[in-house]
C-alpha cells in the first residue's frame, strides 16, 4: 500500500504521461487521438471485402469446339499460327507487362477498395456519434422545454397577480377618495355644530343672567 | 435519535448493489443513532416472493422488520407494461401500474410507515424506482430522505418519479454525475442533497500469490468482479478482449468473478470462476493488472472503489458517465468509449508498470479522502444535522 508514487516524464506507445500532475483526461485526448488515427487492421473487420487472393483472374481461353471439317478460315488460322509459332516467345514477351499491369492494377483497386470500407466503417462510427449527440441533444431540449414551460406558467400566474394588484391598488385609491369627500363633509358639519354649540352658550348665559338678575 | 432504513430487500446473503450499501450504511449509522431496517420478506429481486420469516429479527446487530409482498412480480407482466411504458404514448396511470407490477408491493410495510411516522425522526429511503419509495416517501415526505441509487437508464424518464424527485427533505446522492441527472431531470435543485457514496473495507491480508496458486493462473490478468450479463457490457467485453488478443498478441488473460447469465466464450485466457468468497474476490484483485468495468449502468460501482482502496488500477467503460466521471475526478482509471479506445488504453496500461502504480494511487488517495467509512458517517450525520436546523 506504500508504493512509492512515480514522478518525471515518459512516452508510453505514443502516449506522454506527466507523472508530476497525472491528468487521465489529458492522456484520454491523447488516447482518443491515436485511436482516430490508428489504421484499420487488415485482418480486423469480418466484413463482405473481397480477400485479397480472390482477385479475379483474366477469363479463361474459349474452349476449342469439338474438331471438325476445318473450313477456309480455320485452315488460314492453322497457317498463319503455324507461320507465327518462332515468334511466339517475343510475343509472349510483349503480353507480360500487359498482364503485370492488370494484376497491378487489380491489386490497386482492391487496396482502394479496402481503405473505402475503412472510411464508410469510420463514417459509421462518426455518424454514430453524431446520432448519439443530436439524440442526447433532444433529450436535452426536451428537458429544458418542460423546465420552460413550468416557468412560464409561474410567469403567468405572475401577471395574474399583478393584474389583480392592480384593479385593487385603483380600488383602494376610489374608496380612500371617497373616504376624503365623507370626512370633508363630516368636518364642515362639525363646524356647524360647534357654532351652534357656541350660540346655545352664548344664549345660556343670557338666560342665566337674566333669571338671576 | 430514532431512524428507519426503508429497502426492497435487506439480508446478510443478499449482494445486490443498493441492498448491500443499505446494510452497510444502517450497520454503521447504528453507532451514532437508534437504527432499524423496514424491508421486506423478499430474497429474490425477481418476483419478489417471500422467503425470510415475518416479523422482528436482529442483523448484525440491527433491528430488521419484514413485511410480506403478498403479490409476488409476473415477470412476463412485468416485461410487457415496462416495454409498453417505454416505447409508446401513455398516462400517469400506466405508469403507476408499471410501478404496481414493479414491486415490491407490500402495504403492510406502507401502513407501518404510516402509522409509526411519529416514531421516527427519519426515513432513509433506498431505490427511488421500487413501491416501497415512491409510497413510502409520499406518506412522510417531511421526514423522508432518498438515496436514489440511480442509473441512468430509461425508466428515470417516466413522468411520475419527476414529481417523486421534488418531494424528500433531503437527498443522499452516490455522485455527482447522479445529482447532475436528478437535477436536470426534475428541477429539484431546491431540494437539500450531499453526494456521500458508500464505504467499503478491504482486508489488509489480500495476497495475490495466494489467488495464482489456488486458481493456477500464472499470466497476468485483468479482473470483472460483477454479475455478468448484457447490462452490464457483456458480451461487448468478450469481442473487445478475444479482438484485442487477435491483433496484438498479448498474453494477458481475462478472469471473470461473478455469476453468469450469458454464456461464456471458451478461449484459453478467458477464466470465469463464477461466484467466489469476498477474501478470493479481494486476493485477485490484489494480483490483477486492472480491474475492467464494461458496464453502461452504474449508479456508483463498489468494486472500482475497492479496487481503488487496494491501489489497482481501473479501465472503465465510457459509457457510463459516472465511471467516466469518477475515472476524471480520481485520476485513478481510463475509459474507452470504442473498440479502437479500449486497444489503444489498454495497450497503455499493460505497456507501462508506472502508469498503472500510479493511476492506482491515486485511485487509492481519492477512495481514502471520499470512501471511508469516516467520511461516509461524517456525511449522512451532517445532512440531518442541517435538516434538524431548517426545522
Amino acid at each position: 500500500m506504500d508504493a512509492e508514487t512515480p514522478s518525471g516524464k515518459e512516452t508510453v506507445e505514443g502516449i506522454e504521461i506527466d507523472y508530476d500532475k497525472l491528468d487521465v483526461a489529458a492522456i484520454m485526448d491523447q488516447v482518443k487521438r491515436a485511436a482516430a488515427l490508428a489504421p484499420v487492421e487488415p485482418s480486423e473487420p469480418p466484413r463482405e471485402e473481397p480477400p485479397a487472393a480472390s482477385i479475379q483472374p483474366p477469363a479463361p481461353a474459349p474452349v476449342a469446339p469439338p474438331p471438325s471439317k476445318p473450313g477456309l478460315k480455320e485452315i488460314l488460322k492453322l497457317k498463319l499460327s503455324r507461320a507465327m509459332r518462332p515468334f511466339a516467345p517475343v510475343i509472349r514477351f510483349l503480353g507480360l507487362p500487359l498482364h503485370e499491369e492488370i494484376q497491378a492494377t487489380w491489386t490497386e483497386i482492391a487496396r482502394i477498395s479496402r481503405r473505402q470500407d475503412e472510411f464508410s466503417e469510420r463514417l459509421d462510427r462518426v455518424l454514430e456519434k453524431i446520432d448519439q449527440r443530436f439524440s442526447d441533444s433532444a433529450a436535452n431540449f426536451d428537458r429544458f422545454r418542460d423546465r420552460l414551460d413550468v416557468r412560464l406558467e409561474d410567469l403567468d400566474r405572475s401577471i395574474e397577480y399583478i393584474r389583480l394588484l392592480h384593479t385593487l391598488e385603483h380600488n383602494l385609491v376610489v374608496e380612500i377618495t371617497k373616504l376624503r369627500i365623507e370626512f370633508e363633509g363630516l368636518k364642515s358639519k362639525a363646524r356647524i355644530l360647534e357654532k351652534d354649540l357656541d350660540a346655545q352658550q352664548q344664549r345660556e348665559k343670557v338666560l342665566e343672567k337674566r333669571l338671576l338678575s | 435519535m430514532n431512524v428507519a432504513f426503508v429497502v426492497q430487500r435487506y439480508g446478510l446473503d443478499i449482494n445486490g448493489g443498493a441492498e448491500l450499501h443499505c446494510r452497510w450504511v444502517a450497520e454503521h449509522m447504528a453507532r451514532h443513532w437508534n437504527v432499524e431496517v423496514l424491508t421486506t420478506r423478499a430474497h429474490d429481486y425477481v418476483t419478489w416472493a417471500d422467503y425470510y420469516p415475518a416479523g422482528t429479527e436482529t442483523v448484525n446487530g440491527v433491528i430488521v422488520r419484514r413485511f410480506s409482498v403478498p403479490r409476488p412480480r409476473d415477470p412476463e407482466r412485468f416485461g410487457r407494461l415496462q416495454s409498453f411504458i417505454l416505447e409508446r404514448e401513455h398516462s400517469e396511470k400506466d405508469e403507476l401500474d408499471w410501478l404496481e407490477e414493479e414491486g415490491p408491493t407490500s402495504p403492510e410495510l406502507l401502513e407501518f410507515i404510516r402509522r409509526h411516522a411519529d416514531d421516527y425522526d427519519y426515513f432513509i429511503f433506498f431505490s427511488y424506482r421500487y413501491w416501497h419509495s415512491y409510497w413510502g416517501i409520499r406518506s412522510v415526505p417531511k421526514k423522508a430522505i432518498l438515496v436514489p441509487t440511480a442509473e441512468h437508464d430509461p425508466v428515470i424518464d417516466l413522468k411520475f418519479f419527476k414529481d417523486l424527485f421534488r418531494l424528500p427533505r433531503a437527498f443522499v446522492y452516490n455522485s455527482e454525475e447522479e445529482r447532475a441527472m436528478i437535477q436536470t431531470l426534475s428541477g429539484n435543485q431546491s431540494v437539500p442533497g450531499i453526494v456521500t457514496g458508500v464505504g467499503t473495507e478491504v482486508p489488509a491480508d489480500a495476497d495475490a500469490g495466494r489467488f495464482r496458486e489456488n486458481h493456477g493462473i500464472r499470466k497476468p490478468y485483468l479482473l470483472y468482479l460483477g454479475r455478468i450479463d448484457q447490462n452490464k457490457g457483456f458480451p461487448q467485453l468478450f469481442d473487445y478482449f478475444l479482438k484485442f488478443k487477435k491483433e496484438t498478441g498479448s498474453d494477458v488473460g481475462l478472469v471473470l468473478i461473478g455469476n453468469s447469465i450469458l454464456p461464456i466464450p471458451r478461449h484459453p485466457d478467458i477464466f470465469s470462476l463464477g461466484f467466489r468468497p469476498e477474501q478470493d474476490k479481494f486476493d485477485a484483485l490484489a494480483g490483477a493488472e486492472a480491474l475492467i468495468m464494461p458496464s453502461f449502468y452504474e449508479s456508483l460501482s463498489m468494486v472500482t472503489l475497492e479496487a481503488w482502496a487496494l491501489g489497482r488500477p481501473v479501465l472503465a467503460n465510457a459509457r457510463c458517465e459516472v465511471l467516466q466521471g469518477q475515472c476524471r475526478r480520481s485520476n485513478g482509471g481510463l475509459y474507452y468509449e470504442n473498440y479502437s479506445e479500449f486497444k489503444e488504453s489498454l495497450k497503455l496500461l499493460l505497456a507501462s508498470d508506472r502508469l498503472r502504480r500510479a493511476l492506482g494511487e491515486n485511485g487509492r488517495r481519492y477512495f481514502e479522502a471520499n470512501y471511508t467509512w469516516d467520511t461516509i458517517e461524517g456525511k449522512y450525520l451532517e445532512i440531518v444535522r442541517r435538516l434538524e436546523e431548517e426545522l
